[in-house]
């Protein structure tokens, strides 16, 4: 509850109302008709011109139409079906020829389009793996007829349900068809060998050897069959090929292919697998507590989104530096670099509709969108360096500029550890007795545990024995006796010589009443006087609390208190039922007189 | 001043000196305008990005513009400020067919007209609707809405429509302005 109190109060401090806002509204249509994810977002200036332009690889209203679409400014430029779902867009510079024109690479099902210049350049396609050795016999059957397709069906099925390689894309659709469509499925298709390809799942790009901001750069797949594949950013051949435990959702690479890097891999099982240059499997593993939903890296940090609505840093070692909650689950996460700060920050897309930025801990700015946040961009777009691209849920888009005299300041001086933590407390010297103390402890660590152990048994015991006998002899003020279950509170009121006391007697019992109840005080008669020292109980309904009271005066001058014994009982039994012990305050009114 | 200079000034030969500042976002036709307005033996072939500022110098019938080119682009926006003070009419150019940006103009528009060497002064601005050669130029009807030019009340402004690489709608606008440094001078 506090947490989410004060990171209420952040976000009052760090959003700013509209005059002082550190962005300008450029664009907004809620109607673009944009879906897609910050992986599939680039900003690039393909044709030369200075204009930088934005790549959207589309997945279309309900991921039905996949398209790629080029805008300027708020207008898109050219538009083209894709054949199936993006999974990612980069751009990179192929070649050191001039002109310098980035060429634009989208990854989509098994293959990645590489443009340039808007134009199809190459497609690159996954190599193939080997089938299953048992689904190519029973295709083989059934190209010689010798099963009929319900049998492959059912044996394909079989296949699907144990084997270790998963069926090709030619199986797994025969396995989705009614009965009807079988056949003209198989007698269409059995003639083809099967083929068996992985899809890309995640591609970013890596410099190659130089660290330079317009150097060649190599393409880094990630694949649904666990693996990382690095390109050559001329001829599409394999440099480099790394294997995961589980397959990778998020890439995020720094240095360069040639000299240094290091690779950082979120996959579906909940970890995030870092590889190094020469190594063929991963060489740290963070493992986190809940999905990750973004990575990012910002200069030396990792920072991982989770499902568990709280974004986490990590140093390149896998070691956790911090984490942050945030106020509704993310959707997602990229970089916001402004170059000519230096500045660094995360941007988290959340489900409220909030985009909140943060650097490290702290947070920096929080934008307010009207509709959930499904991808995000930051760089330079047209001729403005600070552009923030967002889509959202509803196939909107907003572009929002950073001011140029906006300055990011870190909200609250919630920076680094508490102040206190700094303050140097004054810890008395280490005595000789301190020390012998210690030195005790540390070697007769068990015999001392022993005795501890012994003497609180025993306390126990006896706490238990002395309530047992209280029990016994009644001296407590709740009866649990099955006929009368009472309840009994007394209380002193004034300041004396005469004091009120009043005894609230209750019957706890769920539906019976009781009657033929007395209640008798012992008291010592030299120093106090009671009217009625024992007078009968009225009918006691249950549930209702009966106050009794009486008077009590204090005869003594001098100063004493002693204790009134209060006692309910049964007509015709000695043992009491309930008792009381009443500690009388001194009388005040007669040591003032 | 001297008895000859009087002389010349009186009969019209020698014509007054006012400093103009020639501002605008990076890429929106500064240098483009200023070059057009050149007699055209002193015109540059080919206009490159503006570094810092450049000072130009042209005439027009009765005044001798001496023009603060100021570089648009966003590292050096912050020189602007500093020639604020000199400035005795302002040009400002904006780009049409930049619709994204036009936030941007505005934004350092209002910075401009805020900014304490220009707020209480009443110096004229002329504004150029740049580039209305372009395909998905705004008309300056709607340029000077989106700049909220209306709520400028205490200064003379006037919107051009301009084509600076043909330059057209570039006499107008300093037609204009030299009528207004006049009437303010008498």
């Amino acid at each position: 509850m506090a947490a989410a109190s004060s990171s209420d109060s952040d976000s009052g401090r760090a959003e700013s109302n509209e005059a002082s806002s550190k962005w300008l509204d450029a664009h907004y249509d809620p109607m673009a008709n944009i879906h897609t994810f910050s992986s599939c977002l680039a900003l690039a200036d393909l044709h030369g011109d200075g204009e930088y332009k934005l790549v959207v690889g589309d997945l279309g209203p309900g991921g039905q139409h996949p398209r790629l679409k080029v805008l300027k400014g708020p207008t898109v430029l050219t538009e083209s079906p894709l054949p199936a779902l993006p999974a990612a867009a980069a751009t990179f510079l192929m070649e050191q020829h001039e002109p310098r024109t980035p060429a634009l690479a989208l990854a989509s099902g098994p293959c990645v389009y590489v443009y340039k210049n808007l134009r199809p350049y190459f497609k690159f396609s996954l190599p193939q793996l080997p089938p299953n050795p048992l689904e190519q016999d029973l295709w083989n059957q059934a190209k010689e007829d010798r099963i009929d397709p319900l049998t492959l069906k059912e044996m394909l099925e079989g296949i699907r349900e144990k084997a270790e390689v998963p069926l090709s894309v030619q199986s797994l659709r025969f396995l989705q068809l009614e009965l009807s469509e079988m056949e003209a499925f198989v007698s269409q298709h059995k003639s083809r060998s099967i083929k068996r390809q992985t899809v890309i799942t995640t591609m970013t790009t890596l410099k190659k050897n130089l660290a330079d901001e317009d150097a060649v750069s190599c393409l880094v797949l990630g694949t649904e069959n666990k693996e990382l594949l690095v390109l050559d950013p001329e001829a599409f051949t394999i440099l480099a090929k790394m294997s995961l435990p589980s397959v990778p959702v998020f890439l995020e690479v720094s240095g360069q292919f040639d000299v240094e890097f290091r690779l950082a891999a979120a996959c579906r099982n909940g970890n995030v697998y870092i590889l190094r240059r020469d190594s063929k499997h991963p060489k740290y593993c963070i493992e986190l507590s809940a999905q990750p939903v973004g990575l990012v890296r910002v200069h030396k940090v990792l920072v991982v989104g989770s499902t568990q609505e709280s974004l986490h840093g990590f140093t390149h070692k896998g070691r956790k530096l911090w984490t942050v909650q945030m106020p509704a689950s993310i959707l997602t996460m990229n970089l916001l670099e402004q170059r000519s700060r230096g500045l660094q920050a995360v941007m988290a897309g959340l489900a409220n509709g909030e985009v909140r930025i943060y650097h490290d801990k702290a947070l920096l700015n929080v934008i307010r969108t009207p509709d959930a946040v499904t991808s995000l961009c930051f760089g330079r777009y047209g001729r403005e360096d600070n552009t923030l691209i967002i889509t959202t849920r509803g196939g909107g888009l907003i572009i929002k500029i950073l001011k140029r005299t906006a300055v990011f300041v870190e909200a609250g001086g919630v920076v680094g550890p508490p102040p206190a933590q700094a303050m140097k407390l004054s810890v008395p010297r280490k005595t000789r007795l301190y020390v012998d103390q210690t030195l005790r402890e540390r070697e007769a660590g068990t015999a001392m545990h022993r005795t501890f152990q012994t003497d609180l048994h025993l306390l126990r015991l006896r706490a238990a024995r002395a309530y047992v006998r209280a029990l016994e002899s009644s001296l407590n003020p709740v009866s649990v006796t099955a006929r009368e279950p009472l309840k009994l509170h007394a209380v002193v009121q004034g300041l004396g010589p005469t004091f009120k006391l009043t005894l609230h007697l209750q019957n706890t019992s769920a539906a019976r009443p009781i009657l033929g109840l007395l209640v008798c005080f012992l008291y010592n008669e030299v120093l106090y006087a009671l009217p009625r020292a024992f007078f009968k109980v009225p009918l006691l309904v249950p549930g209702l609390i009966y106050p009794l009271e009486t008077f009590v005066e204090s005869l003594s001058d001098k100063g004493i208190s002693d204790i009134i014994k209060v006692l309910v009982l049964r007509e015709g039994q000695s043992a009491p039922l309930l008792s009381a012990h009443i500690n009388m305050p001194v009388s005040e009114g007669l040591a003032a007189a | 001043m001297g008895l000859l200079d009087r002389l010349s000034g009186l009969l019209g030969l020698k014509k007054k000196e006012v400093h103009v500042l020639c501002l605008g976002l990076d890429n929106s036709g500064k240098t483009t305008i200023i070059n057009k307005l050149k007699p055209s033996n002193a015109q540059s072939q080919d206009i490159v990005p503006t570094i810092g500022f450049s000072i130009e110098k042209f005439k027009s019938s009765s005044l001798s513009f001496t023009v603060f080119d100021m570089s648009g682009q966003g590292r050096y926006r912050n020189l602007w400020e500093h020639y604020y003070k000199e400035g005795q009419a302002i040009i400002f150019v904006i780009d049409s067919s930049d619709r994204l940006r036009m936030v941007v103009a505005k934004e350092e528009l209002d910075t401009l007209l805020n900014h304490p060497d220009i707020k209480h002064r009443r110096i004229p601005i002329l504004f150029f609707a740049n580039k209305m050669d372009l395909r998905d130029a705004v008309t300056s009807v709607k340029v000077s809405q989106l700049l909220c030019l209306e709520n400028i009340k205490d200064k003379p402004w006037h919107i051009c429509a301009s084509d600076a690489i043909k330059g057209e709608g570039l006499q107008e606008g300093v037609d204009w302005l030299q009528d207004q440094i006049q009437a303010v001078k008498t």
